[in-house]
């Protein structure tokens, strides 16, 4: 497609981080769901809750292989880029989607960084529009801090509301 | 200007109105039909019915007594709170379109009521007068628009750059007189004929059925209507007469209905604004700054495409409701032949020119459509496999309603596929979608807040993609055209940066 070779990319830390945050949600998933299995052991509850139980770890199964695959693609597919108009964002594994958003549109930026981004030295930038908001995930923290200053910049020019 | 002052004293009348309105129905079973009944439950009842009332009377009087409101020459100020002091300012610039209901009783009494809707999300989005004189109303709305004048430049200097003229000065301060141009107004036969179209005569049998059950929860009808139903269906003729009397009714019914709705519909505009009114016993008004109407959307049922008939909105980015009723005014008379209201809306907005010649989906979108899979034919399937009901004794039920869903949802997109067309025209965008029921959503570049292509992975096999457009709207509008070919998707990008060219900016300061 002519006009949209975005060439920025996430963080290459991206994947081991996603696998990282990916492991501790699904230890701690497994543990509430062992709990349950217990429960249901121990207090012979219904034999359909056994059934869902069955289900849902079934379905938690196939997540847990989905989040192996998927850091990878999913850092592959996402690209972004800015000027001093719009900011372009574009990922998707299944499906791609791209963005634009005009910069005279954004309302806030933010960068927020939780404990294990915080071990990978990663931050993900996040945009407020009047319609919706979208995040750019797992950014190295100096370049989300640059990204922040300079949306901000380019957004302190509001077009005339109408 | 208008110094800080308090609101109508008649606001206190229409809240204590509201109150009777409110609390008749327990005073009537808390005092009138259980007036023998000894219990505790009524009695602390009719305790706490007192103690609410007073309390409702003296806040309703404070309330009154602490509020007020001031205009300068940019924006509101409204002072309220009995305890904690409140003081909101508004800027005029905000407001987005202003929206008048008179109801019956501010008719009687020479009264209006007017709000003025911002954008801005929650609770106090509107600035609302809910009781003032016609003279107070005027009033405030012409300090309001006054403020606004400058920037109706935009729309001629957008029309000036298209041309590419360099002379953007287009006289703006015109000393024509703000005469209204009136476009529209239903005659008897539209109207008669909107009355049609609209069902609204098939509302006669729910109101008669729940004034029925309202009536029987007081007083026991059904034995008498039994025995009405078995001498009406002993003969013939009686059916027959009773069939042609509700029928005859429910016209009526209906008539009335749309009389007292688009009776005095009315569409009018001068250079700054659209102005929209309707009603009869209780009026109602929709005024919006041409600039400020983000898109129009032209809707069509099944019933007004065999008829030739259009519904036009307006959609502004405040709030189009009072209060709790949804008064749909925002929309152009809803019985429009098609051609008049396209000729209505390029005389209300000369930007919007809907070019009616637009492209249609290639044929390999329509095979992907087929392939989609039909989740709710799927669940609502499944549930009919397992549940395998039998609908008037008929044990085949599950499978023919599964196959009747099938064959409406094949029709539904098939139907979609050949009504969905699509248009860059200039700055427009013109999205048409639909299978029963068909919407065109017209929109100009500017207005367009966000854009947003995707594929899935069907759609790469195909070489298609699905645009999606946001703008402002209460809630915020989306407007999607799947499957469209991945060439109009490059496009559409390249349409979307270009706005670059039209938008005005702030001055930063």
């Amino acid at each position: 497609m002519n006009d949209w070779n975005l060439t920025e990319q996430l963080a290459p830390k991206a994947v081991p981080y996603w696998r990282m945050y990916e492991l501790v949600t699904n230890i701690i998933s497994a543990l509430v769901l062992g709990v349950l299995f217990f429960l249901d052991w121990r207090f012979d509850w219904y034999t359909w809750i056994g059934w869902v139980l069955i289900g849902i770890a079934v379905l938690f199964l196939l997540s847990v292989i989905w989040s192996i695959i998927s850091p990878p693609l999913l850092y592959k597919s996402w690209r972004y880029d800015l000027d001093a108009e719009f900011l372009y964002l574009q990922f998707g594994i299944w499906e791609r989607t791209e963005q634009v958003i005009p910069m005279s549109k954004i309302q806030a930026v933010a960068m927020k960084q939780g404990p294990i981004m915080r071990k990978y030295g990663l931050a993900s930038l996040s945009v407020d529009t009047m319609g919706s908001n979208h995040a750019i995930p797992a950014l190295p923290k100096n370049i989300a801090e640059q990204l922040r200053e300079r949306i901000a910049q380019f957004a302190k020019i509001k077009e005339v509301e109408q | 200007m208008i110094a800080k002052r308090r609101h109508h004293p008649a606001s206190i009348l229409f809240k204590y109105g509201l109150l009777v309105r409110n609390l008749f129905f327990l005073f009537l079973i808390l005092f009138i039909f259980n007036r023998t009944d000894p219990s505790t439950i009524i009695t602390y009842g009719r305790y706490a019915f007192l103690a609410y009332l007073a309390y409702s009377i003296v806040s309703t009087l404070l309330t009154w007594l602490t509020s007020s409101y001031a205009l300068d020459a940019e924006r509101f100020h409204l002072y309220n709170g009995i305890f904690n002091k409140t003081e909101r300012t508004i800027p005029f610039a905000k407001v987005q379109n202003i929206n008048r209901h008179t109801s019956f009783f501010h008719k009687v009494l020479g009264l209006t009521s007017i709000r003025f809707e911002t954008a801005t999300a929650g609770e106090e989005a509107s600035v609302k007068f809910d009781v003032l004189t016609k003279k107070g109303a005027a009033r405030i709305e012409e300090i309001v628009e006054a403020k606004r004048k400058p920037e109706v430049r935009e729309e001629t200097e957008i029309g000036a750059k298209e041309d590419d003229a360099p002379s953007a000065e287009i006289p703006l301060a015109k000393p024509k007189a703000p005469a209204r141009t009136i476009h529209f107004r239903p005659t008897t036969r539209e109207l008669v004929k909107a009355s049609f179209t609209s069902f609204s005569f098939l509302l006669l049998v729910p109101l008669l059925g729940s004034l029925y059950y309202n009536i029987s929860d007081f007083i026991n009808l059904e034995d008498r209507v039994d025995g009405l139903v078995g001498d009406v269906m002993s003969s013939g003729w009686i059916i027959a007469a009773t069939v042609l009397v509700i029928l005859l009714a429910s016209l009526a019914f209906g008539i009335f209905q749309t009389f007292r709705k688009y009776g005095k519909y009315e569409i009018a505009s001068d250079d700054k604004r659209i102005y929209i009114q309707k009603g009869i016993l209780s009026e109602t008004s929709f005024s919006i700054a041409k600039d400020r109407v983000q898109a129009i959307e032209v809707n069509q049922s099944f019933i007004k495409r065999l008829l030739g008939l259009a519904e036009v909105k307006l959609i502004s980015a405040g709030s189009l409701s009072l209060g709790e009723d949804n008064l749909d005014i925002s929309s152009l008379y809803p019985f429009l032949p098609k051609a008049k209201a396209y000729a209505i809306v390029s005389e209300l907005l000369p930007s919007y020119t809907i070019q009616e010649e637009m492209e249609r989906l290639p044929r390999r979108s329509l095979w992907l459509r087929m392939l989609k899979p039909s989740w709710l034919w799927i669940i609502v399937t499944a549930l009919l496999v397992f549940f395998k009901p039998d609908f008037f004794r008929i044990e085949q039920t599950w499978w023919i309603a599964s196959a009747l869903l099938l064959v409406l949802i094949i029709m539904s997109r098939v139907l979609d596929f050949l009504h969905t067309r699509f248009c860059l025209n200039g700055q427009l965008i013109q999205f048409k979608t639909g299978g029963f029921t068909t919407s065109l959503f017209v929109t100009k570049r500017e207005k367009v807040i966000e854009v947003k292509v995707t594929q899935n992975g069907l759609q790469r096999l195909f070489g298609l993609r699905s645009l999606e457009t946001v703008t402002r709207a209460k809630p915020v509008h989306h407007s999607y055209l799947t499957d469209a070919p991945e060439t109009l998707a490059s496009d559409f990008h390249q349409w979307y940066r270009e706005r670059t060219n039209e938008i005005e900016l702030e001055p930063v300061e």
